[in-house]
């Protein structure tokens, strides 16, 4: 076909209408990748639950090693899926409260779950009286799965959820207020970054489609996150402690965080979720 | 020379010439009135279409109708029962299994525009085409489709449950497949029912999959030779083998497929979308396939009889389909949906009554009168959920 300079001005003008006009998600695009998401969160808990399972087997034999060694890497599968865990008020709180939620601190009696027993473990370094909160978080995180299980995800939710993920880490990770007696946030910090990720890959052709040089800048900023983590990286594949983390290290993580906290809330806008 | 008496015809044959002129003239003008009284007869029943199978071939082959909905008079002047799909590629969009012999059933289908196969008795007979042209209606309705953003939840649970129903077939058929290579006749009675029962939750997905569903699931009936036909293979091959035959011999190869296919139909189901519009309209088409012949014949597990096992099987994926439209459902039309809950209370206390302590009854204990109540409860629940589609707006495209 012969382009006259009409249909190139016109070609041209198309183009600078807003693309997310032109290539919009039509909606049933969305079902895969919403399905897919469901996929990994139950493969994710079904990790989370056998773990949580040997953490607590370890704390109520009183072997208090093995406890502190699986500590971080159990929660780790809580934290990346966090944005359905959240959707059930009352199995978040008793599951993955801090202390600061309690307004009697530590000796508040629903101060329960990870950190609850995260602060007898490093703080006092105890097993002592932790059967009790040891069976209720097994017990919490099998209900979690349950509910789950039956939950249709909400697709906003769900593609909110990546953005969720990075403010999470802007504003409790960085800080390293989340792990606060074992320290070993690096653990949490890589588990929001990974299901933050997971979101982005699984909607990444509809992202694409409708902004490519979007998609380009997210995955180079994640790329920053992920290469400072990797320095603290230990040969058994876990993580240094959060104070080992140099400061020139945590300031150059604050950018690219929060530039992916702000890009990522504007995905469902992108998708058409609004 | 004519002499003057016989020179002229008598008046009377003059007049008879006449008359039948007039008549032949009546006649045709009746003939074209007549003819076009039909044609709009036709019209007001939607144009029917009839398509006639031959043995070996379906008549008239190739099919062009408006989009919208269409009916299709199927007639089967062949000798064997047979069935008659609308595929869309590979996707089943309309079917209808089981028409006698000498006899005719009609499908109703509502066709977007496109090209579609059709198939036509025996799966060895070649393929039709059926061209589906737009019209001004369905172009309209194609703009004025209610927002699909609501059924994405809903979609998205049911890939969920696809593909985990998926992973349990597989697993239940490479247990098949073991007791089978291991010779162990008895083991393999036992696992063909759990296999089963997997394939039946997943069958309302998996029979839009025509090709690939066949070699999963056809029956001896739909291959020239039956049960000796070497195309004869899936489930009710080793069906036949291990409860008719009572042997394991030979099974092993069928078996090794079924695996095989089971793993392709996993990978199909996830890699297909399924239209809001069908979500339902797959189960119904189920429930009402039971209904109308599973249910009386017992023909699906004519060697086993663990009919029974595949219906609950059934009614367990229809209650996942309506429990997913649930919340829309009853925002649109509580009636509707109350209806429906009680039509599957029904159905589910009918099988449930012919269960023992050691599972489903054998369904050639099953009696006449008590295959016609769980057809005529399968009818009610089928057609309360033929009307989900409108009260959400899915349907007429």
């Amino acid at each position: 076909m012969k382009k006259t300079p009409l249909a190139l001005l016109l070609a041209i003008g198309l183009l600078h209408t807003p693309l997310s006009v032109l290539a919009a998600t039509a909606p049933l695009d969305l079902v895969q990748p919403v399905s897919d998401y469901k996929i990994y969160v139950t493969e994710q808990l079904d990790e989370l639950a056998s773990n949580t399972q040997k953490f607590t087997d370890a704390v109520k034999k009183g072997d208090l090693a093995t406890a502190k060694k699986l500590y971080a890497p159990t929660r780790v599968y809580y934290e990346s899926i966090e944005p359905i865990a959240e959707l059930f008020s009352d199995l978040d709180a008793s599951i993955d409260s801090r202390v600061d939620d309690h307004e009697k601190g530590v000796k508040a009696p629903d101060f329960t779950g990870f950190h609850r027993i995260e602060y007898s473990l490093f703080s006092e370094n105890s097993t002592q009286g932790l059967d009790q909160l040891a069976d209720g978080l097994n017990k919490d995180v099998k209900d979690l799965q349950n509910r789950v299980e039956s939950l249709t995800f909400p697709p906003e939710k769900v593609v909110g959820g990546a953005a969720a993920l990075m403010e999470e880490v802007a504003a409790t990770k960085i800080s390293g207020e989340e792990d606060r007696y074992s320290h070993t946030d690096l653990y949490d910090f890589q588990g929001n970054v990974d299901g933050a990720k997971k979101i982005f890959d699984l909607f990444r052709a509809q992202i694409e489609q409708n902004d490519k040089a979007f998609a380009a800048k997210v995955d180079k900023n994640f790329a920053t996150v992920n290469s400072i983590l990797a320095r603290y990286k230990t040969a058994d594949g876990g993580f240094e402690t959060y104070d080992k983390v140099k400061d020139n290290d945590r300031k150059a993580l604050i950018g690219p965080v929060n530039t992916l906290a702000e890009d990522l809330s504007t995905l469902r806008g992108k998708l058409g979720l609004n | 020379m004519p002499t003057p008496a016989s020179g002229t015809p008598p008046r009377a044959l003059r007049w008879a010439v006449a008359g039948s002129v007039i008549v032949m003239i009546a006649a045709g003008g009746l003939f074209y009135y007549a003819s076009q009284l039909a044609a709009a007869k036709r019209k007001t029943h939607n144009d029917q279409v009839t398509v006639t199978i031959h043995p070996h071939s379906c008549e008239p082959n190739a099919l062009t109708v408006p989009a919208g909905l269409n009916s299709f008079r199927i007639v089967n002047a062949s000798e064997r029962a047979v069935e008659w799909e609308i595929l869309d590629g590979v996707l089943v969009v309309e079917e209808r299994e089981n028409i006698a012999p000498g006899l005719s059933q009609v499908i109703n289908a509502t066709l977007a525009p496109g090209d579609y196969a059709i198939t036509c008795g025996l799966l060895s007979n070649p393929r039709g085409t059926l061209h589906v042209t737009p019209t001004a209606a369905s172009e309209a309705s194609a703009n004025a489709r209610p927002s699909m953003v609501a059924f994405i939840g809903p979609l998205s649970e049911f890939r969920v449950y696809v593909s985990r129903q998926s992973s349990v077939l597989i697993k239940a058929v490479d247990a098949l497949s073991q007791a089978i290579g291991a010779g162990d006749l008895e083991q393999a009675q036992a696992l063909y029912t759990p296999a089963r029962v997997a394939y039946q939750r997943l069958a309302p997905a998996a029979q839009r999959l025509a090709e690939l569903d066949n070699a999963i699931n056809a029956r001896a009936d739909y291959f020239e030779k039956r049960e000796s036909d070497p195309g004869f293979s899936g489930f009710h091959r080793l069906e036949y083998g291990l409860f008719d035959q009572r042997s394991t011999e030979g099974l092993a190869p069928i078996a090794q497929r079924l695996q095989a296919d089971t793993v392709q139909l996993k990978q199909q189901l996830l890699a297909q979308s399924l239209p809001p519009e069908q979500l339902v309209s797959i189960v119904a088409r189920t429930l009402h396939t039971l209904a109308d012949t599973r249910a009386n014949s017992g023909e699906e597990e004519r060697y086993s009889h663990i009919d029974l096992n595949g219906f609950a099987a059934n009614l367990e994926a229809t209650r996942k389909v309506v429990d997913l439209l649930r919340p829309l459902l009853t925002k649109k039309n509580p009636d509707l949906q109350r209806n429906i809950d009680s039509a599957s209370a029904s159905l589910e206390a009918e099988l449930n009554g012919l269960k023992t302590s050691q599972g489903y009854r054998t369904y050639d204990r099953v009696s006449a009168e008590q295959r016609q109540h769980i057809s005529n409860k399968a009818k009610v629940l089928a057609d309360e959920l033929d009307g989900i589609d409108p009260a959400l707006g899915l349907s007429g495209l």
